[in-house]
Formats: C-alpha cells, sequence, structure tokens
C-alpha cells in the first residue's frame, strides 16, 4: 500500500473540500483558545482590581 | 451514588471548570491522533471503482453531516434543561456548541457540494436532504442572531432555547429524509445499510477513525467555549461588582 495523493481530474473537487476543512478547524481552534484566554484574563484582571479595593 | 451527585459536575461551574481543564486537552489529543491516522488512512485506500478518488470525501463530508445532527441533539438537550430546570451552565453548554455545530453544518453542505458536482453533475439540487440540511443551518444562524439581538440576556436566551427546541422537529426528517422522498442524495450506504449495500471493510477504517476525530473535536471545542462563557459571566458579574463599590 503506497499513498495516492494523485486525485486526476477530480483534484478540482478534492483539493478544495480538505483544504476548507482544515481551514474551518484552524479558525474554531484558534477562535475558541483566544476568547477562552481572553476571558479568564479579563476576569483575572478584574478579580484582582476587587482586591486591591477591598 | 444517585444520578443527581454524579451530574453534579455538569451544573455546578466550579466543578466543571476543574473537569473540563483537563478534560478539554484529552479530547482535543485524541481527536488530533485520531485525525491524524484517520487522514493517513484516507489515502492509503484504493479509489472507488464507481466514484474514483471521490471517494475520500466520505471521510470529511460524512463525519461533519452526521457530527452536525448529534450538536444540535446537544443543543436541544441543553435548551430544554436551561428553559425547564434554569440550569445556568445548560444554557451556557447550548451557547457554546451552537457556532460549532453552524461550522461543522457549513462544511457538510460545502464538502457535500463539491462531492455532488463531479457525482451528480450539480452543485446544488433542492431535494428533501439536502434542503433539510440547510434547514438545520438556518436554524442554527437563528439561535445565534437571536442570542445577539436581544439586549435582555435572560430573554435572549429563553427565546433562543425555545427556537432550539422548535428544530428539533428537523432532525428526524435530515435523518430519514433519504427513505422518505426520492432523493438524488444516496440512501445509508456506511454501518446501517441494508442488503449488503455497507461500506467496504477497507473504507471502514478511515470512516471510524475521521467520525471519532471529528467526535473529539466537537467535545474539546464545546468544553473551551463553555469555559470562555464561564469566565466572560465571571468577568461581568465582578464589573459590576466594582460598579456597584465606586458609587
Amino acid at each position: 500500500m503506497s499513498f495516492d495523493f494523485d486525485a486526476g481530474k477530480y483534484a478540482v473537487y478534492l483539493w478544495p473540500a480538505f483544504a476548507i476543512s482544515a481551514l474551518a478547524f484552524a479558525w474554531m481552534i484558534s477562535d475558541s483558545l483566544l476568547t477562552a484566554r481572553r476571558w479568564k484574563r479579563e476576569a483575572e484582571r478584574l478579580q484582582a482590581e476587587l482586591d486591591e479595593n477591598q | 451514588m444517585d444520578a443527581r451527585h454524579t451530574f453534579e459536575f455538569l451544573t455546578n461551574p466550579e466543578r466543571f471548570m476543574a473537569f473540563s481543564r483537563w478534560a478539554a486537552p484529552w479530547l482535543g489529543g485524541l481527536s488530533a491522533a485520531a485525525a491524524i491516522a484517520g487522514l493517513v488512512m484516507t489515502f492509503l485506500v484504493p479509489e472507488d471503482y464507481q466514484q474514483g478518488d471521490t471517494v475520500r470525501m466520505m471521510f470529511i463530508h460524512i463525519p461533519a453531516a452526521s457530527i452536525a445532527i448529534f450538536i444540535y441533539v446537544c443543543l436541544g438537550v441543553a435548551s430544554f434543561l436551561a428553559l425547564v430546570f434554569r440550569q445556568a451552565l445548560a444554557d451556557l453548554a447550548a451557547q457554546a456548541c451552537a457556532p460549532i455545530g453552524a461550522v461543522y453544518t457549513a462544511l457538510a453542505l460545502i464538502t457535500g457540494s463539491l462531492w455532488g458536482k463531479p457525482m451528480w453533475g450539480t452543485w446544488w439540487v433542492w431535494d428533501a436532504r439536502l434542503t433539510s440540511v440547510l434547514v438545520l443551518l438556518l436554524f442554527y444562524l437563528g439561535y445565534i442572531a437571536l442570542r445577539g439581538a436581544l439586549e435582555d440576556e435572560q430573554k435572549a436566551a429563553r427565546a433562543a432555547a425555545i427556537l432550539a427546541l422548535v428544530g428539533l422537529i428537523n432532525l428526524p426528517i435530515v435523518k430519514f429524509s433519504v427513505e422518505w422522498w426520492n432523493t438524488l442524495h444516496q440512501g445509508s450506504s456506511t454501518f446501517m445499510a441494508k442488503d449488503g449495500d455497507g461500506l467496504p471493510a477497507i473504507y471502514a477504517w478511515p470512516a471510524v477513525l475521521m467520525g471519532l476525530a471529528y467526535l473529539g473535536g466537537f467535545g474539546a471545542l464545546w468544553l473551551v467555549r463553555i469555559r470562555a462563557l464561564v469566565w466572560r459571566r465571571k468577568a461581568r458579574s465582578l464589573s459590576m461588582k466594582l460598579a456597584e463599590g465606586e458609587r
């Protein structure tokens, strides 16, 4: 068994499908992680500010 | 131990955060491993005698479509728990899974269209399966839009939860559309196919691995997005406390 990357006349359909799927996952992963990190930092900053005021 | 204690970690934000802190990376790692193995096998299997190389589209199209339906079930269950039992974490879970479900559904439609053109000779046809999946995407987008449209978050959550529950009606239509109506889309030919019309064994492994990758990917992304919403709610509550303190 060997890798078959030659999709011939179907390459114009096959590769965009894989590329779009990969891009969608890359976007979902980065957006989810960045959003979580942003809100975590914001909550920690506000908690520190609240602790200082008390 | 009764069911209430078993599932307490799903309703208690602190326990959920402790659980998801290790569960999300584990699920993400397992999903990535399954995706790598699945992709390797995707390009190792021989082309199909009828579909040629487009058969490889199956390993990204079917997982996207089936997990998109599964995500909507999660959205429906979480919306029900939020609406009936006023579970705050369930509401965040519903809110977190809608964008992931929308992307999975869009991927199912796009990859299906790219598969349909060489096999059917058309990018799109208004048949029952394709149209019901488009309706599924519209329910996801409607849910996201409704949550963003109303300023009162509680009202928005309630309205969106009702919309999500209404959308559950569409799921059996998506699933059985190929049996109820005469459609261009083929019937099930994977693991639930009848009369020997099932998936050849050589294609089963990449199909299973990619299915697990998409499922695990959803699980990990869902947990991370719920965590983000828990942090956001905490930040907003702290912000209000600070504003009260300044008065």
